[in-house]
């Protein structure tokens, strides 16, 4: 019993993580109808902005972090601006816009390559490594403000989106672009927003990521494993993408736990099979009909 | 009220506008006829901001009216769509109050959304309903009542009866009398042009991209071509 609550909050801390990624997948899908898979490329650069501010920078953590969250926000305002702007004005379909995440994406990582280096760099130890004891269950403390910092942001973007002006006009630019431009809603204005939030959340991401294991160009790859979770959960749908993405990182450590990490990813991706095969989309996700 | 001079709109390779020019008095109801693909939608969207003018221009109220969707809003123009596009994941009263989304005065739009319940007690019925379960008629009703919410003075509706069922019809014309007796005044493109032409002051014909006739109502309702073209006989047309 001990072992299973010591997996599941375990599994908890990194799925809260997976769902900071798989909700700026998310957000962008549900008012773009396209997946952003230069999403991994802003995580990536958040890990790298968190490490220069802790180490070249010599920054507080807290500093860093500021520095990471705001870098990605702009990172990726900046790519939808090259990459997906141009498109969106020329109405092109929507396989020209993964043509052109993934061109960012590709470039993102080699640009690191090129001027970083290719091998990974371990963050400096801020957080203590002895874990908090509770009865006989053992809290790895950066597994702890891993999953409190990341339900926090979640829970800020949940009250932004249902209380706010702003959040209103991304809740009806998602269900119709035309009919919210028709409201008197600048729908190029919410796009940024939604690349702004999606990238702060990347940035969270990223550096909870590179303190968790260590700072890589390819760090980005790991959002496949989001973007599974968002699938999962439901692309679009926001609590889909966090029940996807919580789901994900349980399942994924008591694989690793009681059976093998070998099998881990396999039984990740059997998942996603079996759950598209029996739901198309996805556990919370749209349906068709109301899309159209 | 509007001013439209001489544009012309290209879009998908096809120029769906080929010097259209037309004009709306405060207070008027104005109808565009026209067969499909005619162009009727796409002048409106021109007018809205969503299709780049390729030439021409148009003003509003004596000054050029912005070329951006949500800039035209703000300037008190507002659309009803063709297919309505209601927020079918919101409530009928979360519609509502979407379309007053540029608004910042909270008891004028307490008493605007009085004023569309008023005009549309089915809708008060079901302001707690979420709209994608409403009827295609309730619908229409509700793309209507939210684009009255913006308070826009200039309302252009895209083929408010399409799809409706004959008395729903009937129903959407006396509404559209009763929005011009708020104070509004009226673009209406229709394909159904006995009843258009029935609501209307004045009328345009517009037939590929050209606008082909233009006057008082009643006056194109009895042309001849225009009954041939588009009125058949009134028995069939009637609903």
């Amino acid at each position: 019993m001990i072992q299973f609550l010591q997996q599941l909050t375990n599994g908890l801390s990194i799925g809260s993580v997976y769902a900071l990624m798989a909700v700026g997948y998310s957000l962008v899908y549900s008012i773009m109808n396209f997946s952003n898979f230069a999403h991994g490329g802003v995580i990536m650069l958040g890990a790298y902005f968190g490490f220069f501010g802790l180490t070249t920078f010599g920054l507080p953590f807290a500093a860093a972090f500021v520095l990471a969250t705001a870098g990605t926000a702009l990172v990726a305002i900046v790519l939808e601006r090259i990459a997906y702007k141009p498109l969106r004005d020329r109405k092109a379909p929507f396989l020209y816009f993964i043509i052109s995440a993934m061109g960012a994406s590709m470039f993102l990582e080699n640009f690191v390559i090129a001027t970083i280096g290719p091998n990974p760099k371990p963050y400096p130890p801020i957080i203590p490594r002895e874990p908090i004891a509770i009865g006989q269950l053992a809290l790895g403390r950066l597994d702890l403000i891993m999953f409190l910092v990341s339900a926090g942001c979640l829970a800020l973007l949940v009250l932004f989106i249902e209380r706010t002006r702003l959040g209103k006009a991304i809740q009806a630019s998602a269900y119709n672009m035309k009919a919210s431009a028709l409201m008197g809603i600048n729908t190029d204005s919410v796009v940024i927003l939604v690349f702004a939030l999606g990238g702060f959340l990347a940035g969270v991401a990223g550096v909870f990521y590179g303190m968790k294991y260590m700072v890589y160009p390819t760090i980005g790859n790991i959002t496949l494993k989001s973007f599974i979770a968002a699938v999962f959960g439901g692309l679009g749908s926001l609590p889909g993408a966090v029940l996807g993405s919580v789901l994900l990182g349980v399942i994924e450590t008591l694989v690793a736990g009681y059976l093998s990490s070998q099998y881990r990813d396999l039984i990740a991706f059997v998942i996603l099979i079996g759950v598209l095969i029996v739901r198309p989309t996805g556990i919370m996700g749209k349906t068709v009909e109301d899309k159209a | 009220m509007l001013t439209v001079r001489d544009i012309h709109v290209s879009y998908g390779g096809i120029r769906a506008l080929k010097g259209v020019s037309l004009r709306v008095e405060k207070g008027e109801i104005v109808t565009i006829i026209g067969a499909n693909g005619a162009g009727k939608s796409t002048l409106l969207n021109a007018i809205s901001g969503f299709l780049r003018l390729g030439s021409g221009d148009i003003l509003y109220q004596d000054k050029p009216l912005p070329k951006r969707p949500d800039r035209v809003v703000r300037a008190g123009i507002c659309h009803v769509p063709e297919g309505r596009l209601v927020f079918a994941n919101l409530t009928v009263e979360d519609n509502l109050r979407m379309g007053a989304y540029l608004r910042r005065d909270k008891a004028a739009i307490a008493a605007d959304l009085e004023k569309v319940f008023g005009l549309f007690p089915r809708l008060k019925e079901r302001q707690r309903q979420i709209a994608g379960t409403l009827s295609g008629g309730e619908q229409q009703m509700l793309a209507m009542g939210r684009a009255l919410m913006t308070d826009g003075d200039l309302v252009l509706m895209d083929e408010p009866s399409l799809g409706l069922a004959p008395l729903l019809v009937q129903t959407v014309f006396d509404i559209i009398l009763e929005i011009r007796a708020l104070g509004k005044t009226i673009l209406l493109v229709e394909q159904n042009a006995y009843k258009a032409l029935d609501a209307a002051d004045r009328a345009y014909v517009l037939e590929q991209g050209r606008i082909v006739k233009e006057g008082p109502a009643a006056e194109v309702k009895a042309d001849p071509s225009v009954r041939a073209a588009y009125l058949g006989t009134e028995s069939n047309q009637a609903g």
